[in-house]
């Protein structure tokens, strides 16, 4: 049954086709441009300080770092959960997840203070740091998903894909481990140090991974005029439906564990009652646009069979995202220390008060740049390597 | 100049011959070179673990601010007033009790932990403990990804966010990469147990020593001993990190 | 940095190479790779009788001399050492009696003359001072003043000079 799956380039020469290809490329040059602005004139150009060390450009590359992991999903149901029906779409899945990664690490690399000295930190290792361990992951990942790829490809390799996508699949569990424990290992600051923030990351690379495949896979089918017919896309969306039903229930514990414990009402009031911005963002964006209104364009009865609710839903899930990335890295930096508890304190440097945070253009710059450069990877691979099946239709058995 | 372009690649044989022992010697020697190296190091004291006991009741506001300028002066860094992004090697900084409002000042820098969170967290190893306990970061192979700024519980760490002019030759900084207090370790390493950092050096008078300076494992040192005596306290002694620096009167 | 320690290496290759031939003609055939561009011959301000290893040595090692100095000195707090950039600075750009000073991007710097002809870009000096101590930092800084001076005492024996071979001198 597998082997009648017939996969093709894509092969549009439409207008619509190429000034989309134009537009990521000229997106991507202007966010090498911005880097190279903050690289040349320090990162005081950006809104970032000493205070908020991680700014935009960090939300960016999390975002696309975990839903790189998310997106080689397909592929991991596909290969090590055996289910056929996600077979045809494997090979964009794993294209998807490395194209993501690359632009993530792209925009991390390019906000070092000194991207320069990439070697140092691809030859000295410091083995109890996370970050270390990250650049490991990230690269073996990469390697090993490309790898898992061309086993897939390759007809007399195709015994050997199973093994090699159970491997990716660990790896990417391990990896988004990994990323989420950047932030849970932070025992110092109250707004990460949670064993919670790993599974969390897991589960929010499941959404946010699934949710920008859905797109591209719609977008380049409609691109190339291939027939997807709605039982392919009504599968993708009962999962997507169910990962942002995940996302919301871990997010509610993450929240109520802060909670019991009276040491960190004060930053739970910041995020969920006081925070301003934050506030604003976790309620209305995170859960409001970008769970619970995507839910229901997807479960509602009469939006049921709706491709748009369903690129609705995708949509927000991805601004949902944003959010939940921008109130965790940054508002996490924003909540001031707890140096001396009991204390009003106050210095020049900060202490004691929420820090202020706005995004330079450079760093707008730099984390759509990284954004479309993934895109423009994986759009190219398409049209150079039969990636996509030539077209999903109504399952007959 | 220019009078004689043959002069740099004039050598004699002889040159020659030993340039290229040399050569050899680099490339198939390194194990001889790393034992030597062993033998050599004799810049730090590797059974000290350096200090500072800063007395708050003893500080008056003028005094932290003494001690905040006279760090600027021996390290060459300026903070612009409001500026989010120049770096703060130490700061003033005003602790008020709620109840009664009660204030005191004191000076607010990298605390040298026993088992820093910076150095853990550092990718490349840039940010390290030296063998004496003063942590440092080798701005060498700092690549500015300030995870280290994340993960410092006292908030003491500055990145260099512009390109710097004239900086000072003990203390080289630059642009990219992360700073803070090196417990003024250009006079430790001259100087030793008898050293005095810049910081202290402006507000200690005569006998009476606000910030002492001293080696914490010799119980013979006035640190220990006055430690000893009168105890100190270590910020967010909670998390284990046991801080070199300590505090009295709070 | 380790741009810095990559480059120095690739123009280490490029010494080493040019020395590998073996043959007496090597120097020659050199000379005339590089046909008429003048080699530079910056101006050494030197405030001490010569400097401390023989030129052609320096002009060969003085990458591998500062970058292991710099481990030690930042590792081990070796502050002594006789291959210091103060040191080098200190001698071969001194601030002027009127506060003048070359900079690094002064093409007639010490450094940048060379530098600029073989095309190996450094960054040692986006931190590092690029010129020698200022009359006002003199004495207060003096743990970094050249200890080597020809009257001063003779500084301990480096594991690099060793190393090299350079102790005994010719």
């Amino acid at each position: 049954m597998q082997s009648s799956i017939r996969y093709a380039e894509i092969r549009t020469s439409s207008p619509g086709y190429w000034g989309i290809l134009i537009a990521l490329f000229a997106v991507a040059l202007l966010g090498v441009a911005g880097a190279h602005h903050m690289d040349v004139e320090g990162h005081h150009v950006s809104g970032m300080s000493n205070q908020i060390v991680w700014g935009l450009p960090h939300v960016f590359a999390i975002f696309l770092i975990v839903a790189a992991s998310g997106a080689l999903n397909i592929a991991s149901l596909a290969s090590v959960f055996a289910r056929q029906d996600y077979k045809p779409l494997a090979r964009f899945s794993a294209i998807l997840s490395v194209a993501l990664l690359v632009g993530g690490l792209a925009i991390l690399l390019l906000d070092l203070g000194r991207p320069e000295r990439l070697i140092v930190a691809m030859t000295q290792y410091n083995f109890k740091s996370i970050f270390a361990w990250n650049i490991i992951l990230y690269t073996g990942f990469v390697v090993i998903v490309v790898a898992y790829l061309w086993l897939m490809m390759e007809r007399r390799m195709q015994r050997w894909s199973k093994p090699a996508g159970l491997v990716a699949f660990l790896w990417r569990l391990v990896l988004t481990t990994g990323t989420g424990s950047i932030f849970g290992f932070l025992v110092a600051r109250e707004a990460f140090d949670s064993a919670l923030l790993a599974p969390l990351f897991i589960i929010m690379s499941f959404a946010f991974g699934l949710a920008i495949f859905i797109l591209l896979l719609m977008l380049s089918f409609w691109l190339d005029q291939r027939e997807l017919d709605g039982s392919h896309l009504q599968r993708l969306r009962k999962l997507l439906g169910i990962f942002i039903a995940a996302v919301l229930y871990f997010v509610v514990v993450f929240h109520l564990t802060k909670l019991y414990g009276t040491q960190n009402h004060g930053f739970e009031r910041f995020i969920l009652m006081d925070g301003g911005i934050y506030t604003t963002l976790f309620w209305l964006v995170q859960i409001g646009l970008g769970s619970l209104l995507p839910l229901a364009l997807i479960y509602a009865p009469p939006l049921q069979d709706s491709a748009k609710s369903l690129v609705a839903a995708c949509l927000l899930v991805i601004v949902g995202a944003f959010a939940q990335l921008y109130i965790i890295i940054i508002g996490g930096q924003a909540y001031p220390l707890n140096i001396f508890p009991g204390y009003i304190v106050a210095s020049s440097f900060f202490d004691g008060v929420v820090a202020e945070y706005t995004p330079s253009l450079w760093e707008f710059l730099l984390g759509f740049g990284g954004l479309t450069a993934a895109l423009l990877i994986a759009m190219l691979v398409l049209r150079v390597l039969p990636i996509m099946p030539e077209a999903l239709r109504a399952e007959s058995g | 100049m220019a009078t004689n372009p043959g002069k740099l690649l004039q050598s004699s044989r002889r040159d020659f011959l030993k340039g290229t022992a040399a050569v050899a010697t680099i490339l198939i020697a390194p194990g001889i070179f790393l034992y030597k190296t062993g033998q050599a190091a004799a810049g730090l004291e590797r059974e000290a673990r350096w200090g500072m006991l800063i007395d708050t009741n003893a500080l008056s506001e003028a005094d932290v601010d003494a001690c905040v300028s006279a760090c600027q002066r021996e390290h060459g860094w300026q903070t612009a007033e409001g500026s989010r992004t120049d770096a703060q090697w130490v700061r003033k900084l005003r602790l008020e009790e709620p109840e009664t409002g009660h204030q005191k000042f004191l000076p607010m820098m990298c605390q040298h932990c026993e088992s820093p969170p910076c150095v853990d967290v550092c990718p490349t190893g840039a940010s390290f403990k030296r063998a004496d306990g003063i942590v440092l970061v080798d701005r060498h192979t700092c690549i500015g990804c300030r995870y280290c700024m994340m993960a410092c519980p006292y908030k003491a760490r500055s990145f260099i966010h512009e390109n710097l002019k004239d900086q000072l030759p003990v203390a080289p900084r630059g642009k990219g990469t992360v700073e803070s207090c090196t417990m003024c370790v250009h006079r430790v390493d001259r100087d030793g147990a008898d050293a005095v950092p810049a910081c202290a050096e402006a507000v200690n008078r005569n006998d009476s020593k606000a910030i002492l300076f001293g080696n914490l494992n010799d119980p013979q040192s006035e640190i220990s001993r006055r430690l000893r005596e009168l105890g100190g306290t270590r910020l967010r002694a909670d998390m284990g990190l046991n801080p070199g620096v300590r505090y009295q009167g709070l | 940095m380790p741009m810095l320690k990559s480059k120095l290496r690739f123009a280490m290759l490029v010494c080493v190479l040019g020395l590998l031939p073996g043959a007496p003609g090597a120097a020659e055939q050199a000379r005339s790779q590089f046909g008429n561009i003048a080699i530079p011959d910056p101006a050494k301000p030197l405030s001490a009788d010569k400097c401390v290893e023989p030129v052609e040595i320096m002009r060969r090692d003085h990458m591998e001399f500062l970058l292991h100095q710099r481990d030690e000195t930042v590792i081990d707090g070796e502050r002594g050492s006789k291959y210091s950039l103060v040191g080098c600075m200190n001698c071969h750009n001194p601030a002027g009696a009127d506060g003048k000073v070359v900079r690094y991007e002064d093409p007639q710097h010490f450094c940048a003359e060379c530098h600029a002809y073989a095309s190996v870009r450094i960054d040692c000096f986006e931190c590092h001072a690029d010129r020698g101590l200022l009359q006002s930092q003199q004495g207060r800084l003096d743990m970094h003043a050249p200890a080597w001076k020809a009257s001063a005492a003779v500084p301990p024996t480096s594991t690099l000079q060793r190393r090299l071979g350079t102790v005994d001198g010719d």
